[in-house]
C-alpha cells in the first residue's frame, strides 16, 4: 500500500527534467535513475541527453530543463552573464573531481624530441616552448583543442602552456571540438593536441594516435569537474525536490566508486540511451589501468565521485574559476566576488540535504572585497596557484 | 509579396537533416533572404564562418557542433554571437520560442534586430512544421504496426477458439478492458504466449 501511495504521488507531480552530456562523468545521474535512487527519494526524474554545453545552458536558462550535469564553471558563467544571457544558476552538489588530460599527436611528439633533454621537458611544455620559438612567426600556429570556452579544460590547457612561457592567445591557436571528435581530429592532423576528459586521452594512446603528456590532476591537483547545476529560481520554488535529488546523487556517487559495481556500471553507461559505445571504450575512464604510453610516471587522471569532501560545493573553487575567467579576459568588471561565489556554490543546501552539520569552527578561505583586485592579478600572473594537492587544501603563493 | 528587408541579411544554415534544411532554405528565399551557405555537417564549420562571414548562422539546437561557435564568438567581435545574448529580459519570448522549436542562432553585432526576429520566425515555423510532419509519419507507422499485431492476434484466437472474426475481436477487446491495457499490448502478449506454446504455426 505504501509503495502504491508513493508511486501515485510521484506520478501526479510533473517530472523534473535533468539534462546530461554523454560523458563518463554523467554516471551518477544515470545510476541514480537506473538503480532507482531518485524514486527512493520520492522524485520523478526524466533524464534528457543533450548534444552540447550550449544546449544545456540555453535549456536550463529558458526552463526547458530544471537542472543538468554541468561543467563546474557553467553556473558561474550563466549567473554572471558571461557568454550568454544573465540567468541565476547555482549548484549545491559537486558530482566529480578530475578526469582531464592533455594529449598531443605523434607528429608533434616526434618533433619535440629534438628540443628535449629529458622526458620532463616534454611533460612540462619546455620543449614545446623551444619548438615554438624555433618555428618563428612565419608558419601557421600549432592548434590545440578543448571542449568549451568556459571549462576547466580550457583553463588547465592555458595554465599548462603559460607555465612553460607559451602565450595561449598569441603563440598557439585554441579551438573548440566536441570530445567524441577529438581523437579523429588528432589522427587527421587537423589539430596538434588537446585537453579533454577520459577516455579520449587513453584511447588516443591506445590507438597509437598520440601521447598523453600530463593530467588535469597534475596541473591543478584535485578539483571539481562536473556539478549538478540548476536554475536558481527553480531551486527556490522546489527546494524539497532539489534536496531529494542531491540525496539520490550522493548515493549514486558512492555506488559508482565501489569497485565491485564497475561491470554493471559500464554495462549501463554503454547503453544507447546513454554513452552508446562499447564497454571496452569506457574501461579507461574508471580503472586505474592506463594504456602503456611512452612514459612511466604515475598517471593520476582518475575521476573521483565520492569521499573526502568531493561532493561539497566549495565557494573557494568558484573564486578560482572567476580568477581564471579574469586571467583570460572573460570576466569583465565584476566585484564582491566572495559573495557571488557563496551565492552560486551553495554549501548550506548541501548540508541541509544530507542532514550534515556544518563545522562552524572550520576556517573557510575568504576573499575580502578590498583584496580582490590584487588577488585576481596575482592569479593572472601565475603567482598564486592551487595547492598541489588541490582546492581542498586551498591556494599557495609562489615565493 | 512582403516588403524586402532593409538590408540583405546573409545567412548560413547548418543542419544535418537535409530535408529540413531544404525546406528552411526555400522559405527564407521566399521571404527575400539570401542563404549564402548550407552545410549538412559541421566539418570545417569554423573555417566556413570565417570565410563567408554570415550575418547570422542558424543551427539545429541538437547539433554537437554548437560549442565550436560558442568559442568563435568569444574571439573577435566580428564573429556571430549566440542569440541568447541578445534576448533582453522583456523581449525574450522569441528566443524562448526558437529554443522550444529546436532552432538556435548566432548573430553578428549590429545587425538590424527586426530582420533577425523576422528571419528567426521563418526558421521557427519551418522547424515546427518539419517536426509535426515527422511525428505524423511516426504515428502513421505505429498505427500500421498496431493493426498488424491486432490482426495477427485475432487470427490466432480464431484458430484456437474456432470462432469467427467478430468474436475474436470482442475477446481481444474484453481482455484489454479487463486489464486496462491497450489492445496492441494485449495482442502482443497473446502472440508471444501462443508462440511459446507453439500455437502460432
Amino acid at each position: 500500500m505504501n509503495t502504491v501511495q508513493s508511486n501515485s504521488l510521484i506520478q501526479q507531480a510533473d517530472p523534473i527534467r535533468i539534462g546530461f552530456i554523454p560523458l563518463i562523468d554523467c554516471a551518477p545521474f544515470v545510476i541514480a535513475q537506473e538503480k532507482g535512487f531518485f524514486v527512493d527519494e520520492g522524485v520523478n526524474v526524466v533524464l534528457s541527453k543533450e548534444a552540447s554545453w550550449a544546449s544545456i545552458r540555453d535549456k536550463v536558462a529558458f526552463n526547458l530543463l530544471d537542472g543538468a550535469h554541468m561543467l563546474s564553471s557553467m553556473p558561474i558563467a550563466a549567473s554572471l552573464g558571461i557568454g550568454s544571457i544573465k540567468t541565476a544558476m547555482q549548484t549545491s552538489f559537486t558530482v566529480s573531481h578530475n578526469g582531464n588530460g592533455i594529449t598531443i599527436g605523434n607528429f608533434l611528439y616526434d618533433q619535440l624530441q629534438h628540443f628535449a633533454d629529458s622526458s620532463l621537458d616534454i611533460r612540462t611544455g619546455v620543449a614545446l616552448k623551444r619548438l615554438i620559438d624555433h618555428r618563428g612567426d612565419n608558419v601557421a600556429p600549432l592548434r590545440f583543442a578543448m571542449v568549451y570556452p568556459y571549462s576547466s579544460h580550457n583553463y588547465q590547457l592555458r595554465d599548462w602552456l603559460s607555465r612553460a612561457g607559451i602565450n595561449p592567445d598569441k603563440d598557439v591557436q585554441i579551438v573548440v571540438i566536441p570530445p567524441v571528435k577529438m581523437v579523429d581530429n588528432l589522427r587527421r592532423g587537423d589539430i596538434d593536441g588537446y585537453c579533454v576528459g577520459e577516455p579520449w586521452n587513453s584511447l588516443a594512446v591506445e590507438q597509437g594516435v598520440g601521447h598523453m603528456l600530463v593530467t588535469g590532476y597534475e596541473i591543478w591537483g584535485s578539483t571539481p569537474e562536473k556539478v549538478f547545476g540548476v536554475n536558481a529560481l527553480w531551486a527556490e520554488q522546489n527546494q524539497a525536490q532539489h534536496l531529494a535529488i542531491i540525496r539520490a546523487l550522493d548515493k549514486a556517487c558512492a555506488w559508482v566508486d565501489v569497485a565491485e559495481n564497475q561491470a554493471e556500471l559500464l554495462s549501463i553507461l554503454s547503453h544507447p540511451d546513454y554513452l552508446n559505445c562499447t564497454m571496452q571504450q569506457l574501461v579507461y575512464g574508471f580503472g586505474s589501468i592506463k594504456p602503456k604510453g611512452q612514459f612511466d610516471w604515475p598517471m593520476e587522471a582518475f575521476q573521483r565521485f565520492s569521499g573526502s569532501d568531493i561532493n561539497k560545493p566549495l565557494p573557494s573553487y568558484a573564486l578560482w574559476v572567476m580568477a581564471q575567467m579574469h586571467r583570460w579576459q572573460q570576466l569583465g568588471g565584476v566585484s564582491k566576488l566572495n559573495q557571488l561565489a557563496e551565492q552560486i556554490y551553495r554549501k548550506d543546501l548541501y548540508y541541509k540535504a544530507l542532514g550534515l552539520v556544518e563545522d562552524k569552527n572550520a576556517i573557510e578561505w575568504q576573499l575580502p572585497e578590498a583584496d580582490e583586485a590584487t588577488w585576481l592579478s596575482l592569479v593572472a600572473d601565475g603567482e598564486i596557484r592551487l595547492h598541489p594537492e588541490g582546492i581542498l587544501k586551498g591556494f599557495e603563493r609562489l615565493a | 509579396m512582403s516588403a524586402p528587408p532593409e538590408k540583405e541579411l546573409t545567412v548560413m544554415l547548418v543542419d544535418n537533416e537535409p530535408a529540413r534544411a531544404a525546406i528552411v532554405e526555400q522559405a527564407m528565399m521566399d521571404s527575400g533572404y539570401r542563404v549564402i551557405r548550407r552545410l549538412e555537417n559541421a566539418k570545417n564549420l569554423t573555417e566556413a564562418v570565417a570565410e563567408f562571414q554570415p550575418d547570422m548562422v542558424i543551427i539545429d539546437i541538437e547539433s554537437p557542433d554548437r560549442d565550436m561557435l560558442e568559442n568563435m564568438s568569444r574571439l573577435t567581435k566580428d564573429n556571430p554571437r549566440p542569440i541568447v545574448m541578445f534576448a533582453e529580459q522583456d523581449d525574450s519570448k522569441y528566443v524562448e520560442a526558437a529554443i522550444r522549436a529546436g532552432v538556435s542562432a548566432y548573430v553578428v553585432d549590429g545587425v538590424n534586430s527586426g530582420s533577425v526576429k523576422a528571419l528567426l520566425q521563418v526558421a521557427i515555423a519551418r522547424f515546427r512544421e518539419f517536426h509535426a510532419l515527422r511525428s505524423e509519419l511516426e504515428s502513421v507507422k505505429s498505427q500500421l504496426e498496431d493493426r498488424k499485431l491486432i490482426d495477427k492476434a485475432k487470427g490466432l484466437i480464431m484458430k484456437h477458439q474456432k470462432c469467427d472474426e467478430p468474436a475474436a475481436y470482442q475477446a481481444l477487446r474484453k481482455l484489454a478492458m479487463d486489464r486496462s491495457q491497450r489492445m496492441t499490448d494485449v495482442a502482443r502478449n497473446i502472440i508471444s504466449v501462443m508462440e511459446l506454446m507453439g500455437g502460432s504455426k
